[in-house]
């Protein structure tokens, strides 16, 4: 794409504003964001008539609008592929999807979230706009080409992140949580500033297709340092050992629908990001990043997964599971070929559903019994199949046990992984899913086997079950809608493998990296 | 060496040196007011140095910013939680100051040896000084347009979050159920994370 770099040395010396005004902006591309922000300025008028109108007014237009997002999204995968904002922003069909990903996880967030936020008596309203604004944020990082772009969209994800890692605002925990991001959060923001700062530096653009270029024709070892920094704020974003500190204590304060999209939505994003950044700007540092990418792989598989053993806290055993499997992930990125980057996509898709699908289920628990202790959990399916079946189903899908959606996920990863010789990462992942699935089923253990006269003292004093109260209509929603995909779509998965490899091939950027990897192969 | 240009490298030695040990002084420094003053004399230095590579906008944005906003408000926030409170010694500083510092000084070497290393393309573009403000203006509406209306999206969304995470009047009902409710996490406090203060 030659017009890229035109572009940007026609912009740097524009002198006339008659020139200005001629070139196109194709704006076009951001409309779903656009959409977004229209449906976040209406939730804080509807919460200007007061708590009950926002709790009224706020779901349908957060509905309405994200599925109106979705179908722009839809409806540009097959337009003509052109960079808009002058070479900021690319709506390729990897940023299609990963923002159809990160848009959907906010709708079933949302959908999960409103009884959660109406019992706690937290202000709703405001709520779905800075979860709406952490999407947005989310959405422009994934087709962000431009490190300013890239920045600012980071900016947004994390700070609306923080703020509603802390919307339980009577609870320590939940300030603990925020007070531990935002100064973890804030320190890796910083870092990242400092290595676009080096790559700037360098190359003289902001440009992440210029900074690639760059460093390929004089790659120096300013780039090497750069490359660091800016992998440290890729590994913090998707939670990815040993930037990973964060990650349980956010995850058991914050407030559980937060820490559903936080799991999902904001970890697209970085996975987006970490494809931008290392194949669009680091294809000359290709071996050093595969190399670091395999040991924090590595890491993040065998730590996560050993960790969430030892859990007793249901919130925390699924944020050290989420870290293992950013692990598995992260396989695809480190095969480098066509079918690694698709079981990517596919992996975050199917990730979506099963693990939201989980965090449904523990948040009606929650709701119910105010408890997430596993323990707890002891003889349910005595009073609540619904909850049992949902928890059971998503947690085997997790777990990669056939014929879950999870489980083709997974064997996609792994089979690509094998076909590109990651052998050491493939066996760490097969020996680490196994010791996830031993923790998954505990819990079903748990839930299902004992005796009802064993059951918890929770279980035993389980309220009658309403469907009626506002907001649990659509969390049921939520939660029978991801069930059922994730049980049932493993075995109709041949349009998500089509979607995938389509995403992947349409994408110049990973066709390229493939091109140079394949001629490298062969000669 | 002409005269011109050895007042700027005394500047610049000035100016960096004034950058350094002021650096050094807001982490060193065990009272919070000096360090805050500090900062403010770093952020002037680092203004001055724009200044000295002609960029005299980004220099007056800097003061304005980051002095005038930023340093202001780290002052009064230090003024209004003004409570001396003696902190339980940490077990084991003195091995985590020689950790860190251990830490930090390969990191500055590394840097140093990095930054000796690369061939630079010295001597940078050239300052274009006054019409700098209105080349920033083109950046800001064509190239960086996006950036810059994202950035707005950012400020409104803190201010609000900010708002709902100060004010003080919380929901006392469900406005589902009517029931009455405590902002707090639905998950019961199993064990205390925080160590709960009860003077406050």
């Amino acid at each position: 794409m030659p017009e890229m770099g035109a572009l940007l040395l026609s912009s740097s010396t524009i002198s006339a504003p008659a020139d200005l005004l001629n070139l196109g902006l194709n704006a076009g591309a951001v409309a779903p964001e656009g959409v977004v922000l229209v449906a976040l300025l209406g939730t804080l008028i509807v919460d200007l008539a007061g708590e009950k109108s926002a709790a009224r007014w706020a779901p349908p237009i957060c509905y309405v609008s994200l599925t109106i997002a979705l179908l722009l999204l839809v409806q540009q995968w097959n337009a003509p592929l052109e960079p808009s904002f002058l070479g900021s922003f690319l709506a390729d069909k990897l940023a299609i999807s990963f923002r159809g990903i990160v848009a959907l996880s906010t709708l079933i967030s949302l959908l999960i979230s409103w009884r959660y936020a109406e019992q706690s008596g937290s202000p709703v309203g405001e709520y779905a706009a800075i979860l709406l604004a952490a999407t947005l944020g989310a959405m422009l990082l994934c087709g962000s080409t431009d490190l300013i772009s890239v920045f600012i969209s980071l900016e947004t994800l994390s700070v609306a992140s923080y703020l509603l890692a802390g919307y339980m605002k009577r609870d320590a925990r939940s300030s603990e949580a925020a007070l531990k991001y935002l100064l973890v959060g804030s320190a890796a923001a910083a870092v990242f500033l400092y290595g676009a700062s080096l790559l700037y530096g360098i190359s003289g653009t902001t440009n992440i297709k210029g900074i690639g270029l760059a460093l390929i024709t004089s790659p120096t070892p300013l780039a090497a340092l750069a490359l660091v920094f800016v992998l440290a704020t890729v590994a913090f974003k998707i939670a990815a050992v040993p930037f990973h500190q964060w990650t349980p204590d956010v995850y058991e304060g914050s407030p559980t629908p937060v820490v559903a999209f936080l799991s999902v939505g904001s970890k697209a994003a970085g996975f987006a990001l970490a494809l931008r950044l290392l194949i669009g700007c680091f294809s000359a540092f290709d071996e050093q990043w595969k190399l670091l990418f395999t040991v924090l792989a590595v890491l993040s598989m065998a730590l996560g997964n050993v960790v969430a053993l030892a859990q007793t806290s249901m919130k925390r055993m699924l944020a050290y599971s989420s870290i293992g499997q950013a692990g598995f992930v992260m396989i695809g990125l480190v095969c480098g070929t066509e079918d690694g980057f698709a079981a990517m996509v596919l992996y975050m898709a199917a990730y979506l559903f099963m693990n939201l699908g989980a965090f449904a289920c523990i948040i009606l628990f929650s709701i119910r019994t105010g408890s997430d202790r596993i323990a707890d959990y002891a003889g349910l399916y005595q009073k609540d199949p619904l909850i049992t079946l949902g928890l059971s189903l998503c947690l085997l899908s997790l777990g990669g046990i056939p014929p879950m959606l999870g489980f083709f996920g997974k064997i996609y990863l792994f089979f690509a992984g094998w076909a590109s010789h990651q052998y050491l990462l493939v066996v760490v992942g097969l020996v680490t899913s196994v010791i996830s699935i031993y923790y998954y089923i505990s819990v079903i253990k748990m839930m299902v086997v004992k005796e009802p006269q064993e059951a918890s003292e929770i279980v035993k004093s389980y309220p009658d079950i309403q469907w009626q109260t506002l907001g649990i209509p659509a969390l049921r929603f939520a939660l029978v809608s991801c069930v059922l995909v994730t049980a049932v779509g493993g075995v109709f998965s041949n349009p998500l493998f089509r979607w995938a490899n389509n995403a992947v091939a349409g994408t110049p950027l990973l066709q390229d990296s493939i091109a140079i990897a394949n001629q490298q192969f062969l000669g | 060496m002409t005269l011109p240009i050895s007042t700027e490298l005394i500047c610049f030695l000035v100016l960096a040196s004034i950058v350094v040990i002021g650096g050094i002084g807001v982490v060193l420094l065990s009272n919070i007011v000096y360090s805050a003053f500090l900062l403010g004399g770093v952020f002037m230095a680092i203004a001055g140095l724009y200044l000295l590579l002609n960029a005299s906008f980004v220099a007056a944005a800097q003061v304005l910013v980051y002095v005038g906003a930023v340093n202001v408000l780290i002052l009064f926030a230090i003024m209004l939680v003004n409570k001396r409170e003696d902190l339980a010694p940490i077990k084991g500083l003195q091995v985590r100051r020689f950790v860190s510092g251990l830490v930090c000084s390969g990191m500055l070497a590394l840097l140093i040896r990095v930054v000796v290393k690369t061939p630079w393309a010295v001597p940078g573009p050239t300052a274009i000084g006054e019409e700098a403000t209105e080349r920033i203006g083109e950046h800001l509406f064509t190239d960086y347009l996006l950036p810059f209306e994202l950035a707005s999206v950012l400020l409104l969304m803190a201010m609000i979050g900010a708002i709902v995470l100060a004010r003080r009047d919380v929901l006392l009902e469900d406005v589902g159920t009517g029931e009455p409710v405590d902002q707090a996490l639905l998950e019961k406090v199993k064990t205390p994370v925080l160590t709960e203060k009860t003077t406050l």
